[in-house]
């Protein structure tokens, strides 16, 4: 039996199959590599694009100034500002409503309709088009709540909503991750609950809980659909000074420019856009970093 | 007396009384009784009565106090001699308030100026009655919470119940969002399905929402058949985008997870997490002034005498691109979850690595790899910013990809951007469109999260 | 190789699984006897019912544990070492496999059994981080040289797990999965034979023959067992490694188990890694004791565990540490 197997596998027909076979194998493999190649090549290209048109149009004037009809005196500052405090507003309301929730579906909320509920809507929350939150921004916010339209206050509102239900995935993945064991110990030396959840749970839940959270602002900072629809893009050529002045942010003001015939403000363009990337690579840079730091398999 | 004092003021009566609460307890603590709870349990305790109805009465009044400020002003003498017509008087009474809280020097209209007196002492008045409440319900919790300071008191459970509160409050926030965004969504809807017929706007092929520059002009109505529309959507979103995004973000899936050294990996994944990253509006502004040109220029030479500056192929190019890093990722999760037993199964018989993917793993995998595709179409359709910026405005019903169409979203911005007017069936049609957008959407993300979570079970 | 009917001579007496290896050491031997005049290995003595008996057998200094002379061995592996990364999870160590013998792998968990089985084929491979160091050959071939295809290798020592792991197909896809890949058969007809051959030699053609098209995902764990077994034979393997394929089944499930090894042996050299003991005296007919990664003893199943040279085996087999 074994010689003829062996015949079998390195007769000539088995041979050409097999080299076949490891052919296929190449192609697959370099078909892999030619998709991951374009896709960087494409990030590559992008960027270059981006810093080739841009570089010269940052300046100081450039990060200090506001809006302006003349590109040469326009500048990022105002939308920049709009934009902290935008996310300022954001991240006051969707870290603390998004951890709570989070505690609750994990750590006491029993399986029954409700709690299915409040999961099927966060999960499909998460996936709503961006635009919907603008919509319900418009009609909630600002039609019904009077609040004052193009405001940071009412951006921010609608943005963390929109953040909200990114930070309870995260929250509650990492919250699951903490091993019961630690829950046990801590109920065994007789704390409620409650402390159990707030002094042992939640400190080692903190870092996934603020890489969520870091990554969810990363997309609140960039996004523009909603805030045009709560009027972000009014031609604002103040840095607005509260949280209920008109401002714009970043991402819309690119819009904005991007929309200008002058020549100018191409360039004006691709240097925001500098900007903008500077801050979301720094901002998904520090959401890596922690969960590369802190990450702990249990 | 502003709201915002009256906030201020609240907060310092229930760190006060907090204060006066850990005291007590403290004192009772050093005359020799034994605590049920922690003094700083106790001071939370008066803390939250003190604080929390207050705050919520403030939250619940802030709503109402604009309204009520609105109404007084409208029934005050200066109010009736208001116009009648409603987008007038209302653009005077947000200018007067503008006006009054100091946001704006002064109005258009001359009437805004003299109304802006008695627009800041209405606010002024109610600011008070709402300021007032709270200051008294913040003394009366705080009173009541301090008289039950006891050492048999457990205060920590009290403590826990409001924290207990807090955490359902915040879960039902989620709950509370969807409700407003279908209600909103429905309630401006109807009103337009009220103007323009359901059917019409469902099956109608004309899209052409004229500019109604007057209220009583003629021929304002315009068309609002949305199938274009729709076609537009699915056409970049659901054709082009997903042939571009799907086999090489499933390739690149392949590859990472297989194929690719640790070394390479741990470059090429965060790579693809930036290119998640990147803001849409980026995309947009890349799609419009790079792709769409040489889109263009290539069906010039193709021959195809239609080609668009703004033609479907560029959006829906530029929104492949985007998709890929989530296809990619989605699909990484479902590989992963394939056990390696049954990698290793096939490896045992010999088979290579991309026999092993392609036979097993992949039909294995194919229930998440699935999921992960529709939740890439229900982003790709509802994506704005590209198709604003890149895809055309007219509705056109090709299957040229070099033509402009237009899509749901492009038409939601255009339609609720510059001037508008809340009744209009131009303004609500936007509502309509988004509820179609969320309808379908919702129904993709269902069944795809569905689809992932039975996947996961499978191999759990 | 033949799987006639020999005389059974030993004791009918002794209720199964005992009287199938008896049965079995009998016909194996004498089928062997038959086939090669210069192996003269005396019947394997019957394993009884716990507590392990195995019967004494005389000690034959011809057949020793490094094989019988003249006869090859069907693999061999020459002083493997394997390391995890900075760890060494096996220290040189040196075996034989033999055709038409079942070599058992036994030891305490984490003691390296597994790994090194998996150093047969080559699955190691698949472990990165896991380097592998000396020499194993297949009919004096070295399966890490640059001629061999580890795609041929895996085709002619394939592998049965110890947890079944059927692939989310039909259980006719199952088994013709393997001739697939390798293109063993041209026609539907040929496949269908293989399929059909190899369900029947795991002993689950009768149990599936009409519902082939079914998922394997939905036989009970015996049977995807069974099936995982028929589709290595599919592939018309040499030696089949089995790691554990018992571990994750029931009572009547195993001795099913065990029974089909006794039936494939006469076709295949068989190395086993199981941790139950009883098993091993059972199904094997050579014994290898490895500890903590090293190789204490290897021998007669017979010899190992009536007769053991190395106190450490001794103190295993009658449980005193494992």
């Amino acid at each position: 039996m074994s010689s003829a197997a062996l015949s079998r596998w390195s007769g000539n027909e088995m041979q050409r199959r097999v080299s076949k076979r490891y052919a296929a194998e190449r192609r697959f493999k370099l078909l892999g590599l030619l998709a991951v190649g374009l896709s960087v090549a494409f990030l590559a290209f992008l960027l270059v694009t981006m810093l080739a048109r841009g570089l010269g149009g940052l300046s100081a004037t450039f990060l200090s100034g506001s809006d302006s009809t003349d590109p040469a005196l326009a500048g990022v500052w105002g939308a920049l500002k709009g934009s902290f405090l935008t996310i300022l507003v954001t991240i006051a309301l969707a870290f603390p409503i998004g951890v709570l929730s989070a505690v609750y579906l994990e750590e006491f909320a029993r399986r029954n309709r409700w709690t299915d509920l409040i999961e099927v809507s966060i999960n499909n929350l998460a996936a709503v088009p961006s635009i919907i939150f603008g919509l319900l921004g418009l009609a909630v916010f600002l039609n019904v709540l009077h609040l004052p339209r193009s405001a940071p206050l009412v951006g921010g509102l609608t943005l963390a909503l929109m953040t909200m239900p990114v930070i309870v995935i995260a929250g509650r993945n990492a919250i699951k991750s903490v091993p019961p064991s630690i829950r046990d110990a801590a109920l065994g030396v007789g704390a409620s609950k409650m402390q159990v959840v707030f002094h042992h749970v939640l400190p080692l839940a903190l870092p996934g809980i603020l890489t969520g959270t870091i990554i969810g602002m990363a997309r609140a900072l960039g996004e523009t659909a909603p805030l045009l629809m709560i009027g972000m893009r009014a031609f604002i050529a103040a840095p607005p000074q509260g949280i209920t002045d008109p401002a714009t942010v970043l991402p819309v003001q690119i819009f904005l420019w991007s929309d200008e015939v002058s020549r100018g403000f191409v360039e004006k363009t691709s240097a925001a856009i500098i900007v903008l990337l500077v801050f979301m690579l720094l901002m998904n840079g520090i959401a890596i970093y922690l969960r590369n730091r802190f990450e702990r398999r249990w | 007396m502003s709201l915002t004092l009256a906030l201020a003021a609240v907060l310092a009566i229930a760190a006060a009384a907090a204060y006066l609460g850990r005291n007590k307890a403290a004192g009772l603590r050093g005359g020799g009784a034994r605590l049920n709870s922690l003094p700083s349990y106790h001071g939370g305790y008066v803390f939250l009565w003190a604080a929390l109805p207050p705050l919520l009465l403030l939250a619940i009044w802030l709503p109402i106090h604009n309204a009520l400020v609105e109404q007084a002003v409208s029934a005050s003498p200066a109010g009736q001699q208001l116009p009648d017509f409603a987008m007038v008087r209302e653009a005077i009474l947000t200018e007067a308030r503008e006006i009054a809280t100091g946001q704006r020097e002064a109005g258009f209209n001359p009437e805004s100026a003299k109304l802006a007196p008695v627009y800041r002492s209405t606010m002024a008045h109610y600011a008070w009655i709402g300021g007032g409440l709270a200051i008294l319900l913040a003394l009366a919790g705080a009173a009541w919470a301090l008289t039950r300071v006891r050492a048999s008191f457990r205060a920590r459970s009290g403590v826990e119940r409001w924290v207990m509160g807090a955490l359902v409050g915040a879960s039902l926030i989620a709950i509370l969002t969807t409700l407003g965004i279908v209600l909103s969504l429905l309630f401006e809807s109807l009103r337009f399905f009220s103007m323009v017929p359901p059917a019409e706007f469902l099956f109608g092929t004309q899209w052409s929402p004229q500019m109604a520059l007057r209220a009583d002009q003629a021929g304002s109505s315009g068309a609002f058949g949305s199938l274009p529309l729709f076609w537009g959507t699915v056409f970049i979103g659901a054709i082009i985008a997903m042939v571009v995004a799907i086999p090489l973000g499933l390739m690149s899936a392949i590859f990472l997870t297989q194929y690719a050294p640790a070394k390479l990996r741990s470059v090429l994944k965060p790579a693809l997490e930036i290119l998640a990253g990147i803001p849409t509006v980026v995309y947009g502004y890349f799609a419009a002034l790079t792709v769409a040109p040489a889109v263009r220029d290539i069906g010039i030479n193709l021959g195809v005498g239609s080609a668009s500056s703004e033609s479907a192929l560029a959006a829906g190019l530029v929104m492949g691109i985007m998709i890929i890093p989530l296809v990619s990722s989605m699909a990484d999760d479902s590989i992963a979850a394939v056990p390696q037993s049954m990698r290793d199964g096939s490896l045992a018989l010999g088979a290579t690595r991309s026999e092993t993917i392609k036979k097993v793993v992949l039909p294995a995998a194919l229930p998440g790899v699935v999921g992960g595709v529709l939740l890439a179409v229900s982003r790709a359709i509802g994506e704005t910013m590209i198709v604003v910026m890149a895809a055309g405005l007219a509705a056109n019903l090709t299957l040229n990809p070099f033509e402009s169409v237009t899509t749901v979203t492009t038409q939601i911005v255009q339609l609720l951007t510059g001037d508008q007017e809340f009744d209009s069936p131009k303004t609500l049609a936007a509502f309509a469109l988004g509820l179609v957008l969320f309808v379908i959407t919702l129904i993709l993300n269902l069944i795809a999260l569905r689809v992932v979570r039975k996947y996961r079970e499978a191999y759990e | 190789m033949t799987q006639e009917k020999q005389p059974i001579t030993t004791n009918s007496a002794v209720p199964f699984p005992s009287t199938a290896v008896a049965a079995e050491a009998a016909r194996d031997d004498a089928g062997i006897a038959k086939e090669d005049t210069a192996w003269t290995d005396r019947p394997e003595p019957a394993a009884g019912l716990a507590p392990i008996t195995v019967a004494a057998p005389t000690p034959e200094p011809q057949d020793t544990a490094e094989g019988a002379p003249g006869r090859a061995p069907k693999m061999r592996a020459d002083s493997i070492s394997v390391f995890y990364g900075e760890k060494q999870a096996l220290k040189d160590v040196s075996i034989q496999i033999h055709e038409d013998r079942v070599t058992a792998f036994i030891g305490p968990s984490g003691c390296g059994k597994s790994t090194f089985l998996r150093c047969f084929n080559r699955m190691n491979d698949t472990i990165s981080g896991a380097r592998v160091t000396g020499r194993i050959e297949l009919d004096g071939e070295d399966i890490n040289s640059a001629q061999m295809d580890v795609v041929h290798l895996r085709a002619r020592v394939g592998m049965v797990f110890q947890k079944p792991n059927p692939f989310p197909k039909s259980i006719f896809e199952n088994v013709a999965y393997g001739p697939r890949i390798h293109g063993l058969a041209d026609k539907k007809a040929d496949l269908e034979g293989i399929v059909e051959k190899s369900l029947k030699r795991a002993g689950l053609w009768d149990e599936v023959k009409d519902r082939l098209a079914e998922s394997g995902t939905a036989l009970s764990g015996g049977q995807q067992q069974r099936l995982c077994i028929a589709r290595a034979i599919a592939v018309d393997p040499e030696v089949i490694l089995m790691d554990e394929p018992a571990s994750a089944l029931d009572p009547i499930a195993t001795a099913k188990i065990e029974e089909l090894i006794h039936e494939l042996r006469g076709r295949y050299a068989i190395a086993i890694v199981t941790h139950n003991m009883q098993q091993a005296a059972r199904v094997s007919q050579r014994t290898a004791f490895f500890h903590l990664g090293e190789l204490i003893e290897y021998g007669r199943t017979s010899d190992i565990f009536t007769n053991p040279r190395e106190e450490r085996t001794q103190d295993y087999i009658t449980g005193r540490y494992g």
